[in-house]
């Protein structure tokens, strides 16, 4: 990939964009800073406002806008997430522009209808149906409220629950979106069949009408401690059992990241899921899935693992889990194992930015986190001068059984799995 | 995009897609085996076959195959379908070889190791029970099981639960042994390569690979449905579901092009294969207006399965709390009756092409997209079948689609399931 092409625009909107002429439309990922953090004690509000952004604006209501959209083949979604408003879409090198000015509107103009107001009510009150009848879903969720209690943005749940999705008021929304959405921290990252003139032209210039109104970014605050806990949520309808455990992690601008970043590849996700996949699933039958992610974001992040279990053999996971974590300490990443990484993760370099999509979240990561647009030139030394040691070191830093909490959702029935 | 084909005498078809200062290559195999090709007592024996063919044998070792394509930094996976298997590596291009190498070994020479194969056993069935905790996947399993009686399409690519406890060792290997063979399968790069080296280092690969005696062809095929068939499920659950399937016919048939414009202007269109679409929903279709907006829904879908035999049009409805799953069928009774009527307008039959013209280039994102594409053509007819479909497609006039509706939408050739969603105990 080339080196990006970066642009401050005048309201502060900054736009990253990278040509890959290989795949033969325009691509784009943008966000604002107006995510869970951002909406203070008014929970919910984020995720109430990032659904109704396509239900109409001054100019078109919502099924013109879609008739619009859909009509020019363009593909717009929004998404709210802990820190950030995010934005994704898809149109051609001919329709650009118009897709921009859509954007635009969305985001400046939205009219918040009531009739759409009560439909998203609606969906967020199914979603949350279907999200507490889910096994993984309800391990995770409680996972990620016991590392970051006290209702941490990065713990509690984007949709606010059932209490307050039922009171949020049209009031509330437009509030949020008055002080939070606008150029103020946008980013805009586009790739595919780009080049300077279209970023400029059918990009640049609609972006600049975005007028900056609002209170600013605002602060994330750090995330109180943790104390880990077990938790169990019985499910006794449902087949297999998820089982979720995990602790406090770094920041993405951490000293520790690479190091962790790597020793969470080696545990829990290289080839079929690293050491993890290998004990539960390869070796001994008990999961399908059961991998380990690393959460990194602006201040602070999650270390967690998961796996989908038959309730029958969850003492016998819950117990192989602990044997790999303790592992770290009695029988630690090999040379031989962290070299592999280190090759996986510069190779991946290629394969990982094959795609539109992918490039563009690269690109949008880069910018939000501070790395620099040379960053991906620079990725490969930062793996390889990662010393041996410091991998090993960290892994027993943070994947600790001492300092993880644990939660089982499904039909547990009598088993106490305990880690 | 300029694609070239040649046949190896063994029977192997290899598809190339050279694609200039690219990095990556993906490399897929397709087999022309799938669920249909199952028999009772034997269902999801071609999945648990797909499971073991990253097990290594031959020139590899238990694990070889993740540890090369991770020491790459590549990705790899494998999905079995209905009515074939496919196999993927995506890697620098440089290390073209090192994907032939594992794709010739898997095709012929898989291990099958007894201990593996029993290990095995409880990864697919935790397989199962994961997907049967969420209702979506009941819904899905009665529907095809209502709809086919004699067809294999009666069962998913899973299988039951009771096969997978039962099955053994030797009909899986004879599974593997009887389709796994180069006149059975198509292999396609795409990528970063020169075609003539390519298929030099292909030729070496694969050509020492023995064909097997042709598959028969499948004799069995449903009879024509007479009479609605309809299902309803009560069981614990957070939403009613509603799930209708009419019978279509095969992909190959005259028809397919105008009722791929009908889906669209039903449900919306999310691309041949969607992997790329994600999560995104078309919001301009008439379904999501009747069911959506009015809040009787929160999500509608339409799913054109086209396959190698005839097949279903299935629309699905999650439904708003408080709709009633017969004023939701009601409403889609009256759509599905307005499209047997009425002609679509012109401008829903431009915007329905235009998605479908949007979508063949969406689903181009980069080469792992466009070899599942190619692949997936392969294992229904022939690699360029998405882009024929779009094709004609773009012909299609209004009154063939409401010819279409009037000929597939009617009740007697429909099955219908209903979830009644109750209280999940605490």
């Amino acid at each position: 990939m080339n080196l990006p092409d970066r642009t401050v625009l005048g309201n502060g909107a900054v736009l990253v964009s990278s040509s890959l002429s290989s795949n033969p439309f325009v691509a784009f990922r943008g966000s604002i800073p107006a995510g869970v953090a951002a909406e203070g004690d008014a929970h919910g509000v984020a995720e109430f406002t990032s659904r109704l952004l396509l239900s109409g604006t001054r100019r078109l209501g919502a099924a013109k806008l879609a008739d619009r959209l859909e009509g020019i083949g363009a593909t717009l979604e929004f998404r709210n997430g802990e820190e950030l408003l995010s934005f994704t879409g898809r149109c051609t090198r001919d329709t650009t522009r118009e897709t921009m000015r859509i954007l635009v509107e969305c985001l400046g103009q939205p009219t918040f209808p009531a009739r759409e107001i009560e439909r998203v009510r609606g969906e967020l009150r199914n979603d949350l149906r279907i999200e507490a009848d889910d096994t993984r879903h309800r391990a995770t969720r409680e996972l990620a409220r016991l590392v970051f209690p006290k209702d941490h943005p990065y713990g509690r749940d984007p949709k606010g629950g059932e209490e307050r999705v039922r009171r949020i008021k049209r009031r509330d929304i437009v509030a949020f979106h008055d002080a939070r959405v606008g150029p103020e921290g946008m980013i805009v990252a586009i790739t595919g069949d780009v080049d300077r003139t279209l970023v400029e032209e059918a990009i640049a210039d609609p972006l600049s009408r975005l007028e900056a109104e609002g209170d600013g970014v605002p602060a994330i605050p750090p995330p109180p401690a943790h104390k880990p806990r077990r938790v169990t949520i019985p499910m006794p309808h449902k087949a297999q059992a998820d089982i979720a455990i995990g602790g406090p992690a770094v920041s993405r601008r951490h000293e520790d990241y690479y190091a962790l970043d790597l020793a969470n590849l080696l545990f829990g996700r290289i080839g079929l899921y690293g050491r993890l996949g290998r004990n539960l699933r390869d070796e001994q039958g008990l999961a399908y899935y059961a991998f380990s992610g690393l959460d990194a974001r602006t201040a602070g992040g999650m270390w967690a693992l998961s796996a989908g279990v038959n309730p029958a053999k969850l003492v016998k996971a819950t117990q192989s889990i602990r044997a790999e974590l303790d592992r770290l300490r009695t029988d630690p990443f090999s040379s031989e194992e962290i070299r592999d990484g280190k090759d996986n993760q510069i190779g991946s370099l290629i394969v990982s930015l094959e795609r539109n999509a992918e490039v563009a979240a690269e690109l949008h990561r880069m910018e939000y986190y501070g790395l620099g647009m040379g960053f991906l030139e620079r990725y490969a030394d930062i793996v390889r001068e990662l010393r041996d040691d410091r991998i090993r070191e960290v892994a027993t830093k943070y994947f600790t059984p001492e300092g993880s909490s644990m939660v089982v959702a499904g039909p547990v029935g009598r088993a106490r799995p305990s880690l | 995009m300029p694609t070239h084909m040649e046949t190896l005498d063994n029977g192997l078809k290899v598809v190339l897609r050279p694609i200039p200062d690219t990095k990556a290559l993906s490399t897929w195999v397709v087999y022309r085996i799938g669920s249909r090709n199952e028999v009772p007592g034997m269902t999801g024996s071609t999945h648990w076959v797909e499971h073991m063919l990253f097990k290594g044998g031959g020139k590899l070792a238990k694990g070889d195959i993740d540890k090369i394509i991770s020491r790459l930094g590549g990705k790899m996976n494998a999905f079995t379908d209905t009515d074939y298997t496919m196999y993927f590596e995506t890697i620098p291009a440089s290390a073209m070889d090192t994907a032939l190498m594992i794709e010739s070994e898997r095709m012929r020479n898989a291990a099958f190791d007894p201990k593996e194969v029993e290990a095995e056993r409880t990864v697919v069935i935790s397989e199962r029970e994961g997907a049967e905790n969420q209702p979506e996947f009941a819904v899905e399993e009665e529907l095809w099981g209502l709809a086919f009686h004699v067809h294999p399409y009666h069962w998913t690519p899973i299988g039951y639960k009771q096969d997978l406890a039962n099955l053994d060792r030797e009909p899986l290997y004879r599974h593997y042994l009887r389709y796994y063979a180069p006149n059975n399968a198509s292999l396609i790069l795409v990528g970063g390569f020169d075609p003539a080296v390519a298929m030099q280092h292909i030729r070496e690969a694969f050509s020492p690979l023995r064909p097997e005696a042709p598959p028969d062809p499948l004799r069995l095929s449903e009879p024509e449905q007479r009479g609605e068939r309809r299902s309803d499920l009560v069981r614990p659950g957070p939403a009613d579901l509603f799930s209708v399937g009419w019978h279509i016919p095969a992909a190959s048939h005259e028809d397919t092009p105008a009722l791929i414009v009908l889906a669209t202007i039903l449900g919306g269109w999310r691309g041949l294969i969607p992997f790329a679409a994600g999560d995104w929903h078309s919001r301009s279709n008439r379904l999501y207006r009747a069911l959506v907006e009015t809040k009787l829904a929160t999500d509608v879908g339409v799913r054109l399965e086209v396959k190698i035999d005839p097949s279903l049009l299935i629309a699905s409805a999650t439904l708003a709390s408080g709709a009633s799953l017969d004023r939701v069928e009601s409403v889609l009774d009256r759509e599905v009756d307005k499209l047997r009527r009425t002609l679509p307008a012109r401008t829903e039959m431009e915007r329905a092409k235009q998605q479908l013209r949007s979508w063949a280039r969406y689903e181009q994102d980069g080469v792992t997209f466009q070899g599942i594409l190619l692949g997936a053509g392969e294992g229904l007819s022939s690699w360029d079948f998405g882009e024929r479909l779009v094709a004609q497609a773009e012909k299609v006039r209004p009154d063939r689609v409401r010819d279409v509706a009037r000929k597939y939408l009617v009740e007697e050739h429909r099955s219908v399931v209903r979830f009644h969603a109750q209280e999940s105990p605490a």
